[in-house]
């Protein structure tokens, strides 16, 4: 059997040209027409392979998520949606192999639009997986300045947040700082995210930001008792104990059964009554002050030689444990407190309570934190040191 | 078909007469006509030829498509009966349609162009390409492990041919539709004009011919045009990063050669054992064979390898992004070899083209890994020993060391990997070469009991050039404006019968003793030799060109010189038949080696 067509072309090369143009265009337009059919078929095939697998990676079925989103794409595989959340699929699989084609498929969609948010805190994700702080925060930035397809305040906010949690949790605070600095700047009238802002600036151990913040959310809601609390510890952590005690004491007034801010202002009480170096008291107060926490550091180390069974006024060398050496340096310290009342001896505060700082902080590090007052002498010692520093 | 260049002479005249209704027309039309000489015809024709394989290598690409959502789903299902019930039930199908219908559709369609051009005259029957598009989009679709750029080839083949046959133009540029088809069909399924064209001329026609180069070209971009049009500008794979740092990593990609040149063999060696042992079992188990085959492969899917289904592009784009363990990729690249060796050698029609670059993909990967496992400096990517291993199995396999150079570029769109390619690549072909004499598409040629020209065997074949059959410049060579009976003198002492003479200012000529004598005898000896000679100069060579040039000549006169290039004047050599003779009997081989 053999097939041939009848021969209808005639036999003239412009009429021939003319046939094939005119038999081109026909072809052109069935096969659009059969293309465009089936690519609206593909494409409603892939939308419900997409909700399928939108499905499966909310459920944390990340393989099945990846499979279904992988056949979305054979249907549409210029559809930056279904690349988009296949690449968040690879990625949160938590398999390393996978980060790979994440990336790949997230590089393809930026350099299709550099400026598409979207794409960019994936990618950025992609790189805090890697724990490339650069690329990380590099891509944060850019999601941060791009274009959102909604509530874009919010979106930026909410990446600048993952950036700071990320750089947190890479160690890097100082970073993280900046980042803080800039979220602050930004952040809308709201509590919540001013509480969450303060936590941050808890992590970063920028506590005047945390504080700053809390104060914030009690300019918006004064009773705000998780404020008060917050506020009052980020005082007290960054040595401002007259402002915590104020904050703790509204925060224990506010909410009675706060356990934690009613343990932080004792503490705060005991340093704002013990603390020799305070402004406005009287010479007679401060000499009282020091004598009192000279007898308490003593108290301080012969309960910590006791604990650790050392018998330090009859042991002969220093070398023996570093309580000894502190009960030597206690007892050269001791005649001084006789002098402190002359005005001639400027310096005798100064070297004596250095004396019960050494014993607090030896103490705390060879039997551990302490409580009550030796807790407020430590915490004056670090104060101090932060001060001198 | 017409002679379209008998118009040409034509114009029309300075001052023309007010043109009639119906002279106008008339006269653009003779006008056109006179523009239409065959070759620019041919030209056009090609860019036609392109246009018609474009369009039905896009319908070819959807039939696949839908076919396999059709029979296997959207979704890849391991474990699901469908894997080997859908390939086995297909392969009845696909056999039944190849015998009773469609009987020159089976293998992969590169070697039927190839004889239609040397043997056929270009004749392709119109059926192959509606029984490939047909029977090779069920087997691809139902998942045989079969591509679809040769059938795409011989679909666009099949289509030139037609069209020529149509036109009836001459059997010279009929014989050459073929190939600018193939080229069409081939570019369209590739998306890569440049290696289809390298591809068709280092595979279809064997040889570099510039005078169909053009129509090639021509094709080929015209229906990537169209492909990119309909289908999209994507590419195949994505591709990865791919770097190439430290000279010393050539290393990595010449054991990645090593290993893929001895895979080569083995691929080659399997389908040419296998083949014609299952040709030659009772027509009756030509039935079951694809069924058979489709079975096996369905069970290897079912068993935990979906991935060697169908072409496995998406396979490859997986492999190339790191998505599988290096053991993974050894498995499905043996695994791939088996499955495409069952599909093709039962007769299932469809390519080799993509599951060679599967293979080449999954061993590249693997090797990679295990050297990168081992020596942890190396910089190349995943990506990257997957791209190399693509050309790699290319070179080995196909035996198309160019086309597989630039298929991976055209692919990658990266000259960065160009020398781990090239040198992989080398590597690989040398293997494959020192362990199969015959190229693969050669051997399933000579199975079929034809005998093809191949471009490989045109490169091992020596050329045999004037110089090799060149003698000494005579001792006496004749002056055209010294006296005749000057130059009788001269001859004199001399033994030979036949003188060159240097014309002037250029050229040469011949005469013999006796012409010389007679001329002196009549009288002319105070005439220029050159003015007594006739004016039609004698034909020169060069001693670089082929002997067989000389061959036009060697009847005609009885030396003929071999003069330089620089210098026309200035004498090499001569030739003369038996001279010429003489080097061929001493060079004679036999036909076909």
């Amino acid at each position: 059997m053999s097939w041939s067509f009848p021969k209808l072309i005639p036999r003239s090369a412009p009429v021939i040209l003319l046939v094939l143009t005119l038999a081109a265009a026909t072809g052109f337009a069935a096969v659009s027409h059969l293309v465009a059919r089936y690519n609206a078929n593909q494409q409603s095939r892939g939308r419900k392979l997409y909700q399928q697998g939108l499905a499966d990676a909310a459920a944390n079925r990340y393989d099945n998520a990846i499979d279904v989103f992988r056949a979305a794409l054979t249907c549409d595989p210029t559809n930056s949606e279904y690349q988009l959340s296949l690449a968040r699929a690879l990625r949160d699989s938590n398999d390393p192999r996978r980060l790979d084609e994440a990336e790949s498929y997230l590089i393809a969609l930026w350099q299709r639009a550099p400026q598409d948010a979207a794409v960019n805190l994936a990618l950025a994700r992609v790189a805090a997986h890697r724990g490339s702080i650069e690329d990380a925060t590099r891509y944060y930035h850019n999601a941060m300045y791009g274009v959102w397809n909604s509530d874009p305040d919010a979106n930026r906010s909410k990446a600048r947040i993952e950036l700071i949690q990320f750089l947190l949790k890479q160690g890097a605070p100082d970073k993280a700082r900046s980042e803080l600095i800039a979220l602050a700047i930004a952040l809308p009238p709201d509590s919540t995210a001013h509480l969450q802002a303060a936590q941050l600036f808890a992590q970063a151990q920028d506590y005047s930001g945390e504080l700053a913040q809390y104060e914030e959310v009690l300019r918006l809601d004064p009773s705000n008792s998780a404020a008060l609390a917050g506020a009052g510890q980020a005082a007290y952590n960054s040595a401002n104990y007259a402002i915590a005690h104020g904050y703790l004491q509204a925060a224990v007034n506010t909410n009675p059964q706060d356990a934690d801010s009613r343990q932080l202002l004792a503490t705060t009480e005991l340093i704002l009554r013990n603390d020799p170096f305070v402004g406005h008291i009287s010479d007679a107060d401060r000499n009282r002050r020091i004598a009192a926490a000279f007898a308490q550091a003593e108290k301080r180390l012969d309960d910590c030689a006791q604990e650790k069974g050392i018998d330090i006024k009859a042991a002969a060398t220093p070398a023996a444990s570093p309580l000894i050496a502190l009960q030597s340096l206690w007892t050269d310290a001791k005649p001084d407190l006789t002098r402190l009342r002359s005005p001639a001896e400027t310096d005798l505060p100064d070297a004596i309570m250095d004396a019960v700082f050494q014993i607090e902080q030896q103490t705390a590090v060879t039997c551990g934190q302490p409580m009550g007052l030796d807790l407020a002498l430590l915490l004056i010692s670090q104060e101090r040191e932060e001060a001198n520093r | 078909m017409r002679d379209f260049s008998s118009t040409s002479e034509s114009p029309l005249p300075s001052a023309q007469p007010p043109l009639s209704r119906f002279q106008a027309p008339r006269r653009l039309f003779s006008t056109l006509e006179g523009v239409f000489n065959e070759e620019v015809f041919f030209l056009i024709l090609s860019v036609f030829i392109g246009i018609f394989s474009g369009l039905a290598v896009v319908c070819f690409r959807l039939a696949i498509d839908w076919t396999h959502l059709a029979l296997l789903g959207p979704l890849p299902e391991t474990h699901s009966w469908r894997l080997f019930a859908v390939p086995a039930l297909a392969g009845l199908v696909v056999a039944a349609l190849v015998i009773h219908v469609f009987p020159t559709i089976r293998g992969s369609g590169v070697n039927q162009t190839k004889a239609a051009l040397f043997i056929f005259n270009g004749f392709i029957p119109f059926r192959t390409a509606i029984g490939k598009f047909i029977c090779s989009g069920i087997a691809i679709g139902s998942g045989q492990s079969l591509g679809p750029e040769d059938p795409s080839l011989q679909i666009g083949a099949a289509i030139a041919s037609a069209l020529g046959r149509q036109l009836e133009i001459s059997r010279e540029k009929l014989r050459l539709m073929a190939p600018v088809g193939a080229a069409a069909g081939l570019a369209a399924a590739f998306n890569a004009p440049i290696s289809a064209v390298l591809f068709v001329i280092e595979e279809v026609i064997g040889r570099w011919s510039a005078g169909i180069l053009g129509s090639v070209v021509l094709s080929a971009v015209s229906s990537v045009v169209i492909v990119r049009w309909f289908l999209g500008s994507e590419p195949l794979f994505r591709i990865p990063v791919t770097t190439f740092k430290r000279p010393s990593e050539l290393l990595a990609y010449a054991v990645l050669g090593i290993v893929g040149g001895l895979a080569s063999v083995g691929f080659a060696k399997s389908i040419g054992y296998l083949r014609p042992r299952m040709k030659a079992l009772p027509r009756w188990t030509q039935y079951f064979q694809p069924a058979v085959a489709g079975l096996l492969i369905g069970l290897i899917a079912f068993l935990g390898a979906p991935q060697i289904m169908g072409a496995g592009y998406d396979s490859m784009d997986q492999a190339m992004h790191g998505q599988y363990a290096w053991k993974m990729l050894a498995i499905l690249a043996v695994l791939k070899i088996v499955a495409t060796t069952l599909s093709f050698v039962s007769g299932a029609p469809g390519g080799m083209f993509a599951p060679t670059l599967f293979v080449g993909a999954m061993l590249g990967g693997a090797v990679g890994d295990i050297e990168r496992f081992y020596f942890p400096h190396l910089t190349g990517s995943t990506g990257t020993y997957v791209l190399v291993g693509m050309g790699v199995l290319f070179a080995g396999f196909l035996r198309a060391p160019m086309t597989s150079v630039f298929m991976v570029l055209e692919v990658s769109g990266n000259y960065e990997i160009i020398v781990p390619v090239i040198v992989a690549n080398t590597f690989s072909y040398l293997i494959s070469r020192s362990l199969q004499d015959v190229p693969i598409f050669d051997l399933l040629t000579r199975q079929d009991g034809l005998i093809l020209p191949s471009l490989e065997e045109d490169r091992d074949e020596a050329i045999l050039r004037v110089e090799d059959a060149m003698l000494p410049a005579p001792n006496t060579i004749l002056s055209a404006e010294e006296y005749v009976d000057a130059n009788a003198r001269r001859v004199q002492d001399s033994t030979e019968a036949n003188f060159l003479v240097r014309m002037h200012p250029s050229g040469w000529n011949i005469v013999s003793r006796e012409q010389l004598q007679r001329l002196f005898l009549e009288g002319k000896g105070e005439h220029t030799l050159g003015s007594l000679l006739s004016p039609q100069s004698l034909p020169s060579l060069y001693p670089d060109l082929p002997l067989d040039s000389a061959l036009r000549f060697v009847n005609d006169y009885p030396l003929i010189p071999v003069v330089n290039r620089a210098n026309s004047r200035k004498l090499e050599g001569v030739v003369s038949r038996d001279s010429v003779f003489k080097r061929y009997e001493t060079d004679r081989t036999p036909v076909g080696g």
